[in-house]
């Protein structure tokens, strides 16, 4: 691991935090974030539950684990695992509520409240939100938290902006009931920066930085959330020095050998249009800005985790 | 459509395009490009888009009001290649899904009695969920697409699917809301007695009275005339609304469906493409193809370098007779390589998406671009691209 005392500030305050909420557009790496976060913080000694909201674990392969289901599974030290659908969540929720297990079943069987449940549309990121509140609050008989972090792998952007319009919605709907309350402890711990870190996760192009700053404004406009932290997620290497692929281009432009441009010239372009996200995202976000390279590999296994973890550390350029 | 067809018999002749896959792999601005190459080969389409990027947005000219908004097709230069054969009858129209909006719509076609309209809006139990709508705009979308089906003002819709997680929940949404729509348990709780109220129906036995004491202990006693007035006012859309599924569910199976699986290098997205293929074909739903978009390829002419090295010399030598210092030639070659190995898991990858979609389905490949695709033009070109690429498409 990255040595420890010329570690990145910004990386060591998100570690510090209770609950790390990841997300990004669609297929912007948000797993591989997650998973190279709590990597990071389980090797400091902190427990960690990473939670992911998917049919199939993506981070469990990673580890080894062939399947991986609601309850935490452990990972490796200190990192346990847990993979949540709706009907999990259902279950949890429903738990919390009816407290006997036979009772839950009872209720979970009958008919009507099973079409209750299927017919209000994305109730999902609701009793998402109410596990991760519950499990956060929750402290053990000797006052400790069940988790030092909990870090979470959310859908989509689109989700987490759902999610952060809930707890304002239980508290106006249901004002007077225990669904309210559930609503304020919830508003409590999401914009709490002590409490909780919104990552939000790009790669190191103009259009999704400038869609990424959008939805920072509008959280922080509407919700009152404050960004935690964007990572660049994938930027390129050069292959050479600018000046070096300068003298490249002069001598082999138009003689056989041009082809060989190809590589380094994609890699320049790459990486200095990532610069320019780069740049454009430090003037909104000064401070706030992490970097992580693109691996020349598709395939992402442990050691390729643990190589972005290091590069989380690193102090950004 | 029915086994062994083209993409360009789909947007010849198509009446539904469904774009699928996960998340960052194109999909929005290949189901633009697409509708645009049937408009301009003289379809009327209407492309539906959930959260585009905002220049494709202003490409498309559209802004977020929930509605069609017309493309006008004669800013393309009038050379380009697309336009050769335009008769300037083709249309196109696009639409951006807004969640709420698209929500509040629903409930006003299936409802138009004003007054217990009203009552479903300004429910709470419909108010609680209206803003997480965005998060899984899946029904919504089926509904639309039948809606706008139904009405016959276009010759082809092309459906971008919502961006989730997981790509498989959307074929799950016209499941979802059938299974809702159980007639038994929608009266079960229009006939739950009002809190004070003394139960008249104590005939009904355990099945509502369970529901409602567990949905009373679940969300607090108060909230029990809500949730029974929400079930009792989905009572009164109930016939229209199973007529909307049934229509739903017809169409997705029609002969004249679609589905393409859009995809992308990587892992995740493989994954998901052979998980979403298997899925259509469990459900019987159309598959057509795969669109497999920013394939890398190596350049022409980068693979014979290797063989027209006389001497045998190292490539690093070969580089250095050009003039190349020794650092700079080895670190040209170190990316060569580099980015060579990528083009070559690309080009697996494409080999096994072609296995999968066997003999009568494409699997049509567009190569890395160094840009986004954000103007009139780049889509008209993508289209053109896409439709001339190599299909191996084998027609019984």
């Amino acid at each position: 691991m990255a040595k420890l005392d010329r570690d990145n500030p910004l990386m060591e305050a998100l570690l510090d935090k209770h609950v790390l909420l990841i997300t990004g557009k669609g297929g912007v790496g948000k797993s591989t974030v997650a998973a190279a976060m709590a990597r990071l913080a389980s090797e400091r000694g902190r427990r960690v539950l990473l939670l992911e909201l998917e049919s199939v674990s993506r981070v469990g392969p990673l580890f080894g684990l062939a399947a991986v289901g609601p309850q935490p599974q452990q990972a490796a030290d200190n990192l346990w695992v847990a993979c949540l659908q709706a009907t999990d969540l259902l279950r949890f929720f429903a738990m919390q509520q009816l407290k006997i297990a036979a009772l839950v079943n009872l209720a979970l069987r009958n008919r009507a409240v099973d079409s209750f449940f299927r017919a209000v549309p994305a109730i999902k990121p609701i009793l998402f939100l109410y596990q991760l509140w519950h499990t956060e609050v929750h402290h053990g008989p000797a006052g400790d938290r069940q988790w030092d972090l909990i870090v979470c792998d959310l859908p989509t952007s689109g989700f987490a902006a759902g999610m952060y319009a809930i707890p304002e919605t239980l508290m106006s709907v249901f004002r007077f009931g225990p669904v309210g309350q559930y609503g304020q402890g919830m508003r409590q711990m999401l914009v709490d920066p002590r409490r909780t870190g919104l990552v939000l996760v790009s790669l190191p192009e103009l259009l999704p930085v400038t869609e990424t700053l959008e939805l920072h404004e509008m959280l922080r406009a509407r919700y009152q959330v404050e960004t935690a932290a964007v990572v660049i997620n994938g930027t390129m290497p050069q292959a050479l020095k600018l000046g070096e692929l300068q003298q490249a281009a002069d001598k082999l432009t138009g003689t056989p050998h041009e082809p060989w441009l190809w590589a380094a010239e994609l890699l320049q372009s790459r990486h200095d249009r990532g610069t320019q996200a780069g740049e454009r995202l430090r003037q909104s976000l000064p401070g706030r800005v992490l970097e992580l390279p693109y691996l020349l590999r598709r395939s992402l296994p442990l050691a390729a985790i643990d190589e972005l973890a290091a590069a989380l550390l690193r102090e950004a350029p | 459509m029915s086994r062994g067809h083209t993409l360009q018999d789909l947007l010849q002749n198509g009446h539904l395009l469904v774009l699928c896959g996960s998340g960052g792999v194109g999909k929005t601005t290949t189901s633009a490009a697409l509708a645009l190459a049937a408009a301009l080969a003289g379809r009327k389409v209407l492309v539906l888009t959930i959260d585009p990027a905002r220049r494709l947005l202003q490409a498309l000219g559209l802004d977020d009001r929930h509605m069609p908004v017309n493309t006008p097709l004669d800013v393309l230069p009038k050379q380009a290649d697309q336009l050769k054969n335009w008769t300037g009858t083709g249309r196109l129209d696009a639409m951006m899904l807004d969640a709420e909006l698209g929500a509040v719509a629903m409930v006003e076609r299936l409802l138009p009695d004003p007054i217990l309209r009203q009552r479903v809006l300004t429910n709470r139990i419909y108010r609680a969920f209206l803003p997480t709508l965005a998060a899984s705009p899946d029904y919504i979308a089926l509904e639309l697409i039948a809606n706008l089906h139904e009405q016959g003002h276009y010759d082809l819709l092309v459906l971008d699917t919502p961006p989730m997680h997981n790509a498989v929940d959307f074929l799950h949404a016209g499941g979802t809301l059938s299974s809702f729509l159980n007639e038994r348990v929608l009266k079960w709780f229009a006939k739950v007695p009002m809190p004070g109220q003394k139960s008249r129906f104590s005939f009904l036995g355990s099945g509502a009275s369970v529901a409602m004491s567990v949905l009373g202990r679940l969300f607090g006693q108060e909230t029990l005339p809500d949730i029974a007035e929400f079930f009792s006012s989905f009572q009164h859309v109930l016939p229209r609304l199973q007529q909307r599924t049934e229509a739903t569910d017809r169409l997705l199976r029609a002969s004249s469906t679609g589905f393409v699986i859009v995809t992308a290098p990587g892992e995740t997205p493989r994954r998901e493409a052979a998980h979403l293929h298997a899925e259509l074909r469990e459900q019987s739903m159309p598959f057509a193809g795969f669109i497999v978009n920013r394939v890398l390829s190596v350049p022409a002419g980068f693979d014979c370098l290797e063989l027209t090295d006389p001497k045998g010399h190292s490539l690093t030598q070969f580089l250095q007779t050009a003039g190349l210092s020794g650092h700079v030639a080895q670190a040209l070659l170190l990316a060569s390589q580099r980015l060579e190995h990528l083009a070559e898991l690309d080009a697996d990858q494409v080999l096994a998406l072609r296995q999968l979609a066997g003999p009568l389905g494409f699997a049509t490949v567009a190569a890395q671009r160094d840009e986004d695709l954000h103007t009139l033009p780049d889509l008209a070109e993508f289209g053109a691209a896409l439709l001339s690429a190599q299909q191996d498409v084998v027609v019984p």
